[in-house]
């Protein structure tokens, strides 16, 4: 916007503008009302009154001990760290090797093969499940971590992001590169990774986010309590069995790490959306 | 997305470039390279793609055609199976309850759909239109997007329960209860809401990065002219952010038919099938009862209903750039 337009818009601070500000402070209070009520249930006494009925007197961290020394819970929480952190490293090197090649290397079947890759966005995950499950059951890696994480690295618009990033890189750098006789894979560790770093650390972080909340493939893919994410393990808390207060207290612990990164990336995660149409 | 793809690589029939530009030749340096030299380049291409393209393959394009192919098999857990043709397909048509979770699926999307887009519309012409603390609020209304569908239905089964938040309150009024996901009519909108409150956020911004595409300099001039809001938006604004709009249209109805983990936490399909949609129906005829073949023709279902909604898309975008 420009500063002019900026101005007259100081200048028609009114009834109107005011009216919307208060509106839409409504609406962002609305939606976030359901997490301060988790963590208040979470933080509340064993016993005490608490919601709906009151707001608890006072506030504890008892329920998320009792979380975290009940066994399944730990190994949960290490469970899908593995599987989100394994697959982030994973996926940026396979998917940054790709698009370097699909940008910069001429090949051939080059431009067939990228937009095979893309074609594959077009089959829902759910639609390939059962093959998926039958696959990776004849390789023996259901309720592994590598038969949960290896699967979900085919991924097309990790490929596709690289690719169109790497292929706004001036060429002159490589050649130089290639002139004083360094290794392709020289060039690629020294010289492609750092450039990309800006786009690794957004594609990483959409990365975790979509294997930290993923549910479907580690619902069907780990079979013994053992292999169960965090988002598996919660589906399973039923308040029949577990107090609420832990049910609220073991969900606030696994939306934690989603808070921390979106609290420090929320202007990197949001451009990124709005100029790729990069979607969780 | 696809318009951007096009790329401007010359090849020949044979797939090498038309004209090799190896950086010797770019450099000045004369002679013809060596074989080595010129096999370098597409020897390295390929070496490069080649862990995504096992991945691809073998996780991707196998997968894909393999549900085609199950879904001609009475495909057991054993991995025992005969072909039986279209028996699948003819099961299918006459199944009731794959019928009811047809319905339940369209019902769910007829909710959802313009919840979602409605919400990010009205946000994202909010957001747009204020002037103080726009990060605060965007940040706000992003957040429920970057947490996970199981988490939202924890919340929200809580929120819904008979002795849950809302029904307290209504208590303390005298109201009530309502039974929102024991109820056979409220329990789909009842969820669409919740996913509508999770998705609304990847929209909004989309919307958001669309409305402030759209040159200041117009809506002055319409305000100059005498327009008022209300004339601005309907004359100005809406028809310009069409293309954002039907990108988020198309994605949130594909979303929609893909509806499983809120459904799985918060009412496991009930009550008496009303929420069981069809992703729901696919996993339980898969991992209940087995029937691998049957769910995997569910599947190829859930993919030409997608692909349907995309090639409407397309046509509809086609005739309007001619």
């Amino acid at each position: 916007m420009t500063a002019p337009a900026e101005a007259a818009l100081r200048r028609r601070f009114t009834l109107a503008n005011l009216s919307l500000t208060a509106l839409l402070a409504i609406v962002s209070v609305i939606t976030v009302t359901p997490f301060v009520l988790m963590f208040v249930v979470a933080l509340t006494p064993e016993g005490a009154p608490t919601l709906p009925a009151a707001l608890p007197d006072r506030l504890t961290f008892d329920n998320i001990e009792r979380v975290f020394s009940a066994a399944g819970f730990t190994r949960w929480t290490i469970n899908s760290l593995v599987y989100s952190v394994v697959s982030v490293v994973l996926i940026l090197l396979t998917a940054s090797m790709a698009g370097y090649a699909f940008a910069k290397k001429r090949f051939p079947g080059r431009d067939t093969l990228m937009w095979s890759f893309l074609a594959t966005l077009m089959v829902p995950f759910q639609a390939m499940l059962i093959p998926y499950f039958v696959l990776v059951s004849e390789m023996d890696g259901i309720d592994t971590f590598w038969g949960m994480i290896v699967p979900t690295l085919a991924n097309s618009q990790a490929v596709f992001l690289m690719r169109q990033f790497i292929r706004d890189l001036p060429a002159e750098l490589f050649d130089a590169a290639k002139v004083d006789g360094a290794s392709e894979w020289r060039i690629y560790w020294r010289i492609v990774l750092p450039l990309t770093r800006p786009i690794l650390a957004t594609l990483g972080v959409f990365v975790f986010l979509w294997h930290w909340n993923d549910f479907l493939w580690p619902l069907v893919v780990a079979q013994s309590d053992d292999m169960r994410t965090l988002t598996v393990g919660l589906a399973t808390l039923r308040t029949e069995t577990v107090p609420l207060a832990q049910i609220m207290a073991s969900a606030a612990i696994s939306v934690l790490p989603c808070l921390v990164v979106f609290g420090v990336l929320q202007r990197y995660l949001v451009n990124s959306i709005a100029t790729t149409g990069l979607r969780g | 997305m696809a318009e951007t793809l096009p790329d401007t690589v010359t090849q020949n029939a044979d797939g090498r470039p038309a004209t090799p530009r190896g950086p010797r030749q770019r450099l000045g340096v004369r002679g013809k390279a060596p074989w080595r030299e010129r096999l370098r380049e597409p020897a390295a291409g390929l070496l490069f793609v080649l862990p995504m393209l096992v991945l691809f393959v073998v996780f991707r394009f196998v997968p894909a055609f393999g549900a085609l192919g199950m879904s001609f098999t009475d495909y057991k857990i054993s991995g025992e199976f005969d072909f039986v043709g279209v028996d699948n397909y003819a099961r299918l048509m006459r199944d009731p309850v794959f019928a009811v979770s047809l319905k339940a699926t369209l019902l769910y999307s007829a909710f959802y759909v313009p919840f979602t887009v409605l919400i990010s519309i009205g946000t994202a012409l909010l957001l747009n239109s204020v002037i103080w603390a726009r990060g605060l609020f965007r940040g706000a209304l992003f957040l429920p997007y970057v947490t996970s569908f199981v988490l939202a239905g924890i919340i929200w089964r809580w929120v819904y329960e008979l002795d849950g938040l809302v029904n307290g309150l209504l208590a303390k009024a005298d109201l009530g209860p309502v039974d929102f996901l024991g109820d056979t009519t409220l329990v789909l909108p009842s969820l669409a809401a919740v996913s509508a409150w999770k998705g609304f956020g990847y929209s909004m911004l989309i919307l958001l990065a669309g409305l402030k595409a759209i040159p200041t300099s117009y809506l002055e001039a319409a305000r100059v002219d005498g327009a008022g809001p209300w004339q601005r938006l309907r004359r100005i604004v809406l028809p310009l952010l069409r293309p954002s709009l039907f990108f988020v249209l198309v994605i949130e109805t594909i979303g929609a038919f893909q509806v499983f983990d809120t459904i799985y936490v918060m009412t496991g399909g009930g009550p008496v099938r009303a929420s069981y949609t069809l992703v729901f129906g696919l996993f339980d005829q898969g991992f209940r009862f087995f029937d691998f073949g049957y769910a995997a023709t569910m599947g190829v279902v859930l993919f030409a209903i997608v692909l349907v909604v995309s090639l409407i898309q397309r046509f509809i975008l086609d005739r309007e750039n001619t």
